[in-house]
Order: structure tokens, then sequence, then C-alpha cells
């Protein structure tokens, strides 16, 4: 099993505790531009051939989007709108590639996760949110490796799939 | 101030029951390729054996009597070299026995605890970085493996970070006196757990 709900709900889960660190005026702005680039990419067609480009996408996306937790100044509101549109594209893009709609669905309360990740932010206790982002990290550079070896049976595609 | 502590543990359980209702619970039957290991499995997995779950406790208590900024530092730096570690153990370079280096790894780290031993930031990097790597390394040589390695990663991963935080919270007993004995007497009891398992390892 490659694809499902975890993928884009990691991405989308780092988004939010990306924009936990920009101001809260570009929240809505920035949940506008992830909901419109969700909704342009899932019409598109991705090729079967780019599988593996469409997850190293999605993969660094994760990784650049957890990292920005540590902008020094706060994540400008530009980049977090920029963000937001670079995880709608690729959240979409690695579930029309191997995953339904329904895995979507399922990951987009993910981004709720800027409410507790602000909420602790707020108290002085940023290094909760920058652990946290440094685990999403690392399971998403584990996630990119793995692609790299030439064997992995759990991607081989069984009776049902 | 009664009513505000009651009205914030409220709220922070109505947040922690919020962030639960997030988590995506596939049905377990007829996932990927019907290979075991998905979520759970990488999430039980460090519990599955005292040697690990007792390291990563250990991280997140050593860092808690080392203080501000390793109590944040270590719990960062070993999930990072644990990825490395796992890297490694994927490609199945060649590695020291890696039992006799998680043995040792329980056993020194219990000492440092025991000992309350305050080393200097980089030294204490340097020696949780070396540990993580063997950590990582075993988890990593049965990732490729599972069923959902993603998943598996994800758990992996997360109950690490939750075995540091509950090594911190372990710390806060250091406020009193009395709490300093009892978790010096744990860093004992991990020594002493660390010194059976490297004869263990040794001896197999």
């Amino acid at each position: 099993m490659r694809g499902g709900a975890l993928p884009p709900a990691l991405l989308l889960g780092a988004l939010g505790l990306a924009l936990a660190f920009a101001p809260r005026r570009i929240w809505l702005p920035s949940l506008i531009a992830l909901l419109a680039a969700l909704a342009a990419c899932s019409v598109m067609p991705v090729p079967r051939l780019g599988l593996e480009g469409v997850f190293l996408a999605c993969w660094s996306s994760v990784i650049l989007t957890a990292a920005s937790v540590h902008w020094v100044g706060g994540l400008p509101g530009w980049a977090a709108l920029a963000l937001a549109v670079n995880a709608g594209v690729w959240a979409s893009a690695v579930v029309s590639a191997s995953g339904s709609p329904r895995d979507l669905l399922s990951a987009l309360p993910w981004v709720l996760l800027v409410l507790p990740a602000s909420w602790v932010a707020r108290r002085h206790t940023t290094i909760a949110v920058k652990m946290a982002s440094s685990w999403v990290i690392a399971v998403a550079v584990l996630a990119a490796t793995l692609q790299l070896l030439p064997v992995t049976p759990g991607y081989m595609p069984d009776h049902l799939e | 101030m009664k009513s505000a502590r009651h009205k914030f543990t409220s709220s922070a359980m109505l947040m922690a029951a919020g962030v639960a209702t997030l988590l995506p619970t596939p049905a377990q039957a007829h996932m990927g390729t019907g290979l075991p290991g998905g979520f759970i499995s990488g999430f039980l997995h460090p519990f599955s054996g005292a040697d690990h779950l007792l390291a990563m406790v250990s991280v997140g208590l050593w860092g808690a009597f080392l203080g501000r900024p390793l109590l944040y530092v270590l719990p960062v730096v070993f999930p990072a070299m644990m990825v490395v570690g796992a890297i490694l153990g994927m490609f199945v370079v060649p590695m020291p026995p890696v039992q006799i280096g998680i043995a040792v790894s329980v056993l020194v780290l219990g000492l440092c605890i025991a000992l309350s031993l305050k080393a200097p930031v980089w030294a204490a990097c340097g020696v949780v970085a070396l540990f993580a790597v063997f950590h990582g390394y075993a988890h990593g040589r049965e990732l490729p493996s599972a069923a959902d390695p993603i998943g598996y990663s994800a758990g992996f991963v997360l109950a690490t970070g939750l075995l540091h935080v509950s090594g911190i919270c372990l710390g806060f007993l250091n406020h009193w006196r009395q709490g300093v004995m009892a978790t010096r007497s744990i860093g004992a009891v991990i020594a002493a757990a660390g010194a059976w398992f490297l004869f263990q390892a040794v001896g197999a």
C-alpha cells in the first residue's frame, strides 16, 4: 500500500503546523488558496508514468512545509499562501495518482492542526510544535528514501488493486 | 483559580479528543499486499522491546536533567539521526552488531541519569545521535517489508517522540528533592537493564 490518506494527511498536517507561525489574518486566505488548488488539480489527470515523481514531490513538499516552522521571525503571509497552494497541488496529485477522493476528504481536516499548534505556540512553547514538525520531516525522509529501494513488497499490488 | 484550571483541563481534553478523531483509521483487512505492518504495528514496535523503550524514555529523562536547550534538542536530534540509521538499515549497510549498540545505549543513558551527568551540548548531542543510529537501523531493516511502509514509519516515529515526551514528563519529578533521588534511581535501574541486555547480546 502506497497511497491512501496518509501522504496528503501528512502534507496538510505540516501545512497546519506551518500556518501556526503565520499571521492569523492570512489563515483564511491560505485555506481558500488550498481548497482552490485542491479543486483545480483534482480534475487534472496524472500520467501513470509520473507516479514516482508525484510521490517525490509530495514528500519534498512535506519536508519544505514542515521545515518552514523554523522561519526566523515567523512565516510571512506570501510564504504561507505559496505553501498552501503547493500543498493543495501535491495533495491532490498524489491522491489522483494513487488513491480516491475519499482519501483527500479524510486528509483535509489535518490542516486544522493549525488551531492546537497556534494555541501551543502562543504560550511560548513553540519548541513543542517544532518537535512535532521534526517528526513529520523524519517520516517524509523515510518515505522518500523508500522510493530508492529496488524492492519494497508493500508497494506491490495485490489482488484487490 | 480552580475554575480557570478546570476550564484549561477541559479545553485540553477537548482538543486532544478533536485531534484523535482526525486520525485516519483504515480497515486492516485486505490492505496492500496482505503483508503485516501498518501504522499500528509501527506505533507498537518501540513498545515491543524493553531495550528500545528504555533508551527512548532515557533520552527524554536525561534531557530533563540537562535542562534547556538540551531538554528539547535531544528529542529532535534522536528522530533525525534515527532516520539516518533507518536509511542505513534499508540499504543493509554493514554496521557493528546492532543489538550490542542498542544495549550499550541503554546502559550509558541509564548511567548518565543515575550519575546526573551534566554533559556539554555537543557531547550530549553526539552520544544521543550515535545511539539513535543503532535504534534507527533496527527499524529500517523491517520498514521496507511492511504492508504500509509510510504508515509503519509514521507510527514508529510518533511512538518514539511520545516516549521522549514521557521521559521529559518523568523529569518533572526533579522539582522535588525526593524526586531527584527517584529519577536517579530509575536511571540506575535502566543502567542495570542495559547491562543485562549487553550480557545477553554479547552471549548471543
